[in-house]
């Protein structure tokens, strides 16, 4: 019977060496790298490389990098590009839940229409954009004309118009996200509370704001915080939609570190971008940390 | 997020089902509140028509403008003429012979199929102690593995590559290029989410089950083994499905750490975008038939096992 009492506690090791090996020390690593003089020359023996304090950061700030932008612009960029895509994209997934959860025939494949956006690798969607926002004989530019909008050359692509190309195309890709969560939300009210409510004569405003909107407050708060740190971090879309080197309008922080590393090989310019990333990033990794409430099914 | 496990635990078809339901018994006796249905409080049936016409038109018609350019020849797409008159599959077959796709599908197959593989294999390992025992610092390795997804990919390329590529200059092995590393970086979003979504599931595995097994003289490995791991499978399938799909989406790492011989479907493509045909202008017929080549697959296999989706995004699911 011993076996019972047995506590296996070994069996963590292969991930918790996955997740410090290649994750907690990475991390750590970074942070040094980002206080190194690692360019080109010194990159081979980059643990031997000058020791640079913080003249990483401070030249990110005040001087323009090759991409011809200064950090502050990348993380304006990202901000705006974060946040805006969160903020369009909350509504459009709410109403997109509310809309399919009435029951009606063919609601399996409307669901299932819904998801598409969602499931479209980012960079098949981003090869995608890169055609359709063709200066001309893109079909957005084709649209627009046509209507009489613009004179159908908008030049999506390079200069001021590539962010809102960006902007759109992740609008398009990603508001199924919010859709998921809004629908779940919806799914856990127990229906007892409608009956229950409706026994009680509530009117419907009453039962609007005292089942509705406290059950889906929670999980739409949750939703859009891990959506703001989701297109923080997006990469794929601005890197293969643009061609290279992408215009101002789309060098998002992380656009902004790797070009800085694999395109001009300041890699310790590239980690000073990378460390002011994840410094921006704790305060909603944190929160998301602290409302994910582990204990209630764990016991 | 535990609002939304909550949900997602419940949420198989049965909850959906039950959502569906909008007429209970007492509809009829209190006619003027509770004729009302549960949608009808959320939107009027007109709005909600609405809402669905004007989503459905705007996800299908650029997929579908999509699917009309994959057979569509190069120049035609080029120049933006697309017509229902010149349709042809021919992309579909030149597309192999001029952009490296065959090779980049194997090479996806491998290293996404490998990493996922690894990571379930790991996962599974740790959410039998993390659902079985209450031990100290269990609550700080559940907050770790959700911590450790929202750190940015860019933040690991460098640190991962400068450690490759200083492995391959001081101990002479082949590091950047071979299939290790990537499949390794991989593993950096696979593990946590494959742990995540198995623990989430392992909880609803009654301990009786493992309890017997070790009563009746099995090690607590060989229960993991032999009786919670077949009862787990379809839990094991799914993790292994999202954890291969952070390979086959990727383009960071990849683009990074492959060459030639070991470039990823995402980044044949990626190449192939800015390469152009003999006469100089661009492939944009064969760049989106090879698009939805790439996009089909993951298009499937997330409508199929679309309950669990959410699941994957509560535990932090990685994109870009």
């Amino acid at each position: 019977m011993h076996r019972l009492r047995e506590r296996p506690i070994w069996m963590l090791t292969p991930a918790t060496l996955a997740i410090f090996v290649i994750v907690l020390v990475p991390v750590v690593l970074t942070i040094w790298l980002s206080l190194l003089n690692v360019n080109v020359s010194t990159l081979r023996e980059w643990l031997g490389a000058p020791f640079y304090g913080v003249q990483n950061f401070v030249n990110a700030f005040t001087q323009p990098s090759t991409l011809g932008v200064t950090l502050w612009w990348s993380i304006f960029i990202s901000f705006a590009f974060s946040l805006l895509t969160t903020v369009i994209i909350t509504p459009i997934g709410m109403l997109a839940a509310f809309s399919v959860h009435r029951r009606f025939r063919g609601r399996g494949l409307v669901r299932a229409v819904y998801l598409i956006p969602y499931t479209i690798p980012t960079f098949v969607t981003a090869l995608t954009a890169r055609v359709v926002f063709l200066n001309g004989s893109g079909l957005v530019d084709k649209v627009l004309g046509a209507l009489g909008i613009t004179n159908g050359q908008t030049y999506w692509l390079i200069g001021p118009h590539a962010y809102w190309a960006m902007q759109l195309t992740e609008v398009w890709a990603t508001w199924p996200f919010i859709y998921l969560m809004t629908l779940a939300g919806l799914q856990a009210i127990p229906k007892e509370h409608y009956e229950a409510s409706a026994l009680d004569g509530a009117t419907k405003a009453q039962r609007i704001r005292h089942i509705i909107v406290p059950e889906l407050s929670g999980v739409l708060k949750l939703a859009m915080l891990l959506s703001t740190i989701f297109h923080f971090g997006n990469f794929t879309l601005a890197f293969v939609m643009f061609s290279s080197p992408p215009p101002p309008g789309a060098e998002l922080l992380p656009i902004a570190a790797y070009y800085n590393a694999f395109n001009f090989f300041d890699f310790g310019a590239a980690a000073a971008i990378a460390v002011v990333t994840m410094v921006i990033l704790l305060v909603p990794a944190y929160i998301y940390m602290r409302s994910t409430r582990l204990a209630g099914g764990l016991k | 997020m535990a609002q939304v496990t909550a949900a997602v635990e419940t949420a198989g078809p049965d909850l959906a089902r039950r959502a569906g339901r909008s007429a209970w018994p007492l509809r009829r006796r209190k006619p003027p509140v509770a004729q009302m249905g549960e949608a009808d409080l959320l939107l009027p049936m007109w709005l909600s028509r609405l809402i669905i016409v004007a989503i459905l038109v705007a996800v299908i018609v650029p997929v579908g403008y999509m699917v009309l350019m994959s057979m569509t020849p190069n120049y035609d797409v080029a120049s933006g003429v697309i017509s229902f008159a010149t349709l042809t599959l021919q992309n579909y077959s030149s597309m192999w012979s001029v952009a490296p796709l065959a090779q980049g599908l194997v090479n996806t197959l491998i290293i996404a199929g490998s990493s996922a593989a690894l990571s379930v294999l790991v996962g599974l390992m740790a959410a039998y102690p993390l659902t079985r025992f209450t031990f100290r610092g269990r609550h700080a390795y559940l907050y770790t593995l959700i911590g450790v997804q929202t750190v940015p990919g860019t933040t690991l390329v460098l640190p991962l590559f400068a450690v490759f590529s200083w492995v391959q200059t001081t101990l002479s092995v082949h590091m950047i290029g071979s299939y290790f590393p990537i499949i390794l970086t991989y593993m950096t979003f696979g593990v946590p989410l494959s742990t995540w979504l198995l623990v989430a599931y392992m909880r609803s595995v009654p301990r009786d089950l493992d309890e017997a097994a070790l009563v009746d003289g099995c090690s607590q490995l060989g229960a993991l083994i032999r009786v919670i791991f077949p009862v787990m499978l379809p839990a094991v399938v799914v993790a292994f499905l999202f954890a291969f799909l952070v390979g086959w989406n990727d383009v960071l790492f990849a683009s990074v750490f492959t060459n030639q011989n070991t470039q990823t479907l995402a980044i044949a493509l990626e190449r192939f975008s800015s390469t152009s045909s003999e006469s100089g202008l661009p492939v944009y017929g064969e760049l989106m038939s090879s698009a939805i080549v790439s996009a089909a697959p993951v298009v499937t296999i997330y409508l199929i096992f679309q309950r669990y989706l959410v699941h994957g995004l509560g535990s932090g699911s990685v994109t870009g």
